[in-house]
């Protein structure tokens, strides 16, 4: 409860602060100062967790924050704050209004907090509003690039149409439980008919968009090229981080008990997931684009830890979002720093500027699931977490093998490009020390991760 | 049949004919003036329930407030019945084909309603719409998302005043 | 009398009542052409209309009868159904307003033996303020309609102008007669004309214009840019925009552009009467009850309220010929960052006050 209320307010702040401060260097410093101090109002509402206070509903079984829930949350707040380190300078590149930027940023971490400790339809459908209404503006926020507004009313064009369809499978399943909070929610065989099953699948197919599984990804490529770079490292981390959190529990807790009638239409999205991402991909000819297309092939994996409804896809989800999002900010954040996006941009760059290209090599390696790396045990807890619930999903679990080692072959393009090419990498943007510190350090937390994953399920209890 | 029935019937009617009006016709003007009386129909019902307040709210957010925003943009942008793009056969086809299937979903899911009709009884003497009701239902029971709504639409504000603000010349360049 | 089990004495007061109601207003907004004439010519120092009629009393009627004569003329290139929409939607909502206006107190009435209440108040809704709203909010459609149906482009510019200056103000509006309402606790307009009782009560007065006269200041400003008269008239000023929306109108169609704004003018001062200057309630006024019969003191209140609505009608008029028309950005401005805050400032001081001192 107090993270949600600081992160609303520390918004409030940012707004406040936009009215007086000139200089675009100081949001930056106060968004660290007030990431900070979230993540610390996070590990303090942790730490009551730990020590063993039991969680209850709040506001009449609104909201029901668990470990779960607020050991996402500190993590989330955590990459954000490595966020706003690796990618403020860009941000305050991208328009006038650096300080309402901000401000939008924290919003979405409210929704995200939301999003992980709903306990209610109504709040799970506010959390994704407010988590969506702030990216279709920094979508649009370098108003004087046709391509950022193009992307910004396509995105919010097909976003209120999702949500119309989220509110729609909502209402039907108010319709047949006759209540909005889900932890009243009762499957019995005589009420999972086709007003509930309707429900749920109007709730997959807007939620999948939101996460953009396939056939709801058309907006994803477009979108994600077209808005300002650093504000895609954002959409494509935390905000689809704390949608799949939201799926996750939705569908393993609440529709866990009649997954029978829903998984088939699920693997069948996820195999066309993993399919179309990681085979687009492999055409594209600017790293940007790529990523966008990797990103919906990560969704794919993703969505195995909804698929395996137990435990192990809970933990699944949390080392999967963190190697990732970090993985995926570094890399955006390596990007930024040249001043050519497509593939002969790298050319050259290990010898040049040899830091960049090694943090972006590990960075790329975790993306692409290699052994001592975040992004392999991300890979292997979530299929490890469907095998656990038989050998039915056998097939998908192949496949998904297969897919990955496409991706290594776009990933390791750019490595090529790198090492092997010989070119002379511009950059948009001086290099500072605390840059390589910062990417450093991402690069480092990705290795440690990769060696000992347990760190991040310590705090997670039963 | 007694009057309320008659009343229901003739406002049901009034809502399907209005919201087929919406969709069919080919000036956008006149697909705005339907929607409008859509709502109106709509709010009949909510009179019919008993519940005034949602009634009147209902026109003032909708008919009074946004839907002449949506006429201000309509004519503004000056669109015109040939103005609407044409749609290859391919579109249209798949178009009917999962609007059908949509539909045939609906059907089957709002077949079942009918069992819990009994139970969730809404008639006119039902005081859940009256504007009391509402306020303590809201303030207590529903604090948390009236509240929570209010972060959503700053962040709209927010939005409407960065995308609509004038950009002064960049200082650096 | 009771078929389909509907109280048909019932109805046939109610339809009485409406029409004298509407018919009333008709006279009230023709005459209120002709005071407005003799307002303008006073004050600057003319005779005004004098020609029909002593002191030119027969002048609307001449002026109906001269616009229901003139030739109706519907543009080629207008869009033709909406183009005779307009002036009727704005006629019609114009006129409904008045139906939840309390006229005056009930009395009691013998009808086929039968003794019988009867309100001088088409309907009492519960949420009678919100109705208000909800009318008033419509009424811009018959401006825009008829503004952008005309196909001309001073009528669009001046239906666009009143669709934002409408929406802008709607927001002051409604915020000021929060902290109305929150005073009165109701929103029904006879609760809050009951309340108003007399003129002091329990040492202090009871009309709501002493409790909230910052709301009042509020609520009169939006209601002159609602009602579009100067000096927020930019929908129609001519200077600027030719005639505005009704450019392109002629004939009776015109008439009721006209006439409907008077009639706006009318309903506005009685609901400004109701909720801030006690309605039909007057100083004394039991002791007056007490004296005449129950007939004689309803007919003396209905009289009390249009004594009050045409005060308000006056001092419209009077604003009129006195001040400039604003500047477009300047009534923007002056409703977005003016009115809205100081609403929202009442609002605040009027929660405080009855938290602190009147929270039983």
């Amino acid at each position: 409860m107090k993270p949600l209320i600081a992160s609303a307010v520390f918004g409030v702040i940012m707004m406040f602060a936009a009215l007086s401060v000139k200089e675009k260097k100081t949001f930056t410093l106060l968004a660290t100062l007030l990431l900070v101090l979230l993540t610390g109002v996070n590990i303090y509402e942790l730490m009551h967790i730990m020590n063993g206070e039991i969680p209850e509903a709040l506001f009449n079984g609104m909201l029901k924050y668990g470990s779960f829930s607020i050991w996402f949350n500190t993590l989330m707040t955590g990459i954000a704050l490595l966020y706003v380190l690796l990618c403020g300078k860009h941000i305050e590149k991208v328009g006038q209004h650096t300080g309402e930027y901000y401000g939008l940023i924290f919003f979405i971490l409210c929704g995200a907090n939301l999003l992980s400790g709903y306990n209610n339809l109504l709040i799970l459908f506010l959390g994704i509003e407010i988590i969506s209404i702030p990216q279709y503006i920094l979508a649009g926020s370098d108003k004087r690039n046709l391509k950022s507004s193009e992307a910004s009313l396509k995105y919010f064009l097909m976003g209120a149409f999702s949500t119309g369809i989220l509110l729609m499978g909502i209402a039907l399943l108010y319709g047949a439980m006759h209540t909005f909070d889900v932890s009243q929610f009762n499957f019995m065989e005589h009420n999972v008919d086709a007003m509930s099953l309707g429900g749920i699948f109007f709730i997959m197919v807007a939620l999948g968009f939101k996460v953009s599984a396939a056939p709801m990804h058309f907006w994803t490529p477009d979108v994600y090229d077209g808005a300002p770079t650093p504000f895609t490292a954002i959409m494509a981390t935390i905000v689809k981080a704390a949608i799949f959190v939201a799926f996750l529990r939705l569908f393993s807790e609440t529709f866990g008990g009649i997954s029978q009638h829903w998984t088939l239409v699920l693997s069948i999205v996820t195999a066309l997931t993993l399919f179309v991402g990681n085979i687009t991909a492999v055409f594209q000819q600017s790293v940007k684009r790529m990523l966008a297309y990797s990103s919906i092939a990560q969704a794919g994996f993703m969505l195995f830890a909804v698929l395996a409804v137990n435990a192990t896809g809970f933990k699944g989800i949390i080392i999967y979002a963190v190697a990732y999002s970090v993985a995926t900010i570094g890399m955006f954040a390596v990007l930024m720093k040249l001043k050519d996006y497509t593939y002969d941009g790298f050319n050259g760059l290990g010898r040049k500027h040899p830091l960049l290209a090694f943090t972006a090599t590990i960075f790329l390696l975790s993306l692409a699931g290699i052994p001592l790396t975040g992004g392999f045990f991300a890979k292997y807890f979530v299929l490890t977490a469907v095998m656990e619930q038989g050998t039915g999903m056998m097939w998908l679990v192949i496949f998904a093998l297969l897919m990955a080692a496409i991706s290594a072959y776009y990933y390791f393009k750019v490595l090529m490009a790198m090492y092997f090419k010989k070119g002379e990498p511009e950059l948009a943007i001086e290099v500072t020390t605390g840059d390589r510190f910062f990417l450093g350090l991402a690069a480092a937390a990705i290795i440690v991760i990769g060696v000992a994953p347990d760190i991040l399920l310590a705090w997670l209890k039963n | 049949m007694s009057l309320h029935e008659i009343l229901f019937y003739f406002l049901s009617l009034m809502a399907l004919v209005c919201a087929l009006g919406v969709i069919l016709s080919r000036n956008p003007v006149k697909s705005v003036l339907f929607l409008i009386a859509t709502f109106f129909a709509i709010s009949g019902h909510y009179v019919l329930m008993n519940a005034q307040f949602l009634a009147v709210v209902n026109i003032i957010v909708y008919a009074g407030a946004i839907m002449v925003l949506f006429l201000f943009v309509i004519m503004l942008m000056n669109l015109n019945a040939d103005a609407e793009p044409q749609k290859s056969r391919l579109v249209q086809f798949a178009a009917v084909l999962s609007g059908g299937a949509l539909f045939l979903v609906m059907i089957a899911a709002l077949k079942t309603a009918g069992i819990h009709a009994e139970e969730s009884k809404i008639d006119s003497s039902g005081e859940i719409g009256l504007i009391h009701n509402l306020g303590q239902v809201l303030f207590k029971e529903y604090v948390l998302p009236f509240e929570v709504s209010s972060v959503l639409f700053l962040s709209a504000m927010i939005g409407a005043m960065v995308i609509g603000k004038k950009e002064e010349a960049r200082t650096e360049a | 009398m009771l078929l389909l089990s509907i109280d048909w004495i019932f109805i046939i007061e109610k339809v009485v009542l409406i029409l004298v109601i509407i018919l009333s207003s008709f006279g009230v907004a023709a005459y209120a052409t002709w005071g407005e004439r003799k307002v303008a010519a006073i004050m600057q120092d003319r005779i005004g209309p004098a020609r029909a009629g002593i002191f030119g009393l027969l002048q609307p009627l001449a002026d109906g009868g001269k616009l229901f004569f003139k030739e109706e003329i519907v543009p080629d290139r207008s869009t033709r159904t909406l183009f005779i929409l307009g002036p009727a939607l704005f006629m019609v909502t114009a006129l409904m307003t008045s139906a939840v206006i309390p006229w005056g107190p009930d009395f009691t009435m013998t009808i086929g033996g039968t003794e019988r209440s009867v309100s001088l108040q088409v309907a009492d809704i519960n949420i009678g303020i919100l109705y208000i709203f909800g009318v008033v909010s419509l009424g811009v459609y018959g401006i825009m309609l008829g503004g952008w149906s005309s196909n001309n482009k001073f009528s669009l510019l001046s239906a666009i102008r009143a669709a934002s200056q409408s929406i802008s103000y709607e927001l002051a509006m409604g915020l000021s007669l929060i902290a109305v309402l929150m005073v009165t606790q109701t929103l029904s307009l006879r609760e809050i004309v009951g309340q108003q009782h007399g003129f002091w009560s329990d040492g202090y007065f009871t009309w709501n214009f002493f409790k909230q006269p910052l709301a009042f200041l509020i609520f009169l400003v939006c209601s002159f840019a609602e009602l579009n008269r100067a000096p927020f008239d930019m929908p129609e000023c001519e200077s600027e925009l030719n005639m505005g929306y009704h450019q392109e109108y002629s004939s009776m169609k015109l008439g009721l552009y006209l006439f409907a704004e008077y009639i706006n003018m009318f309903i506005s001062s009685a609901v400004l009467s109701t909720v801030f200057f006690g309605g039909y309630n007057f100083p004394w006024m039991d002791q007056v009850q007490a004296a005449v019969p129950g007939g004689l003191f309803s007919i003396i209140c209905v009289t009390v309220l249009m004594i009050k609505v045409v005060g308000f009608i006056l001092f419209f008029m009077f604003i009129r010929w006195t001040l400039p028309r604003f500047r477009y950005d300047q009534l923007l401005n002056l409703g977005w960052k003016g009115l809205i805050p100081l609403a929202l400032i009442n609002l605040v001081i009027t929660g405080g006050v009855i938290l602190f001192f009147f929270n039983k």
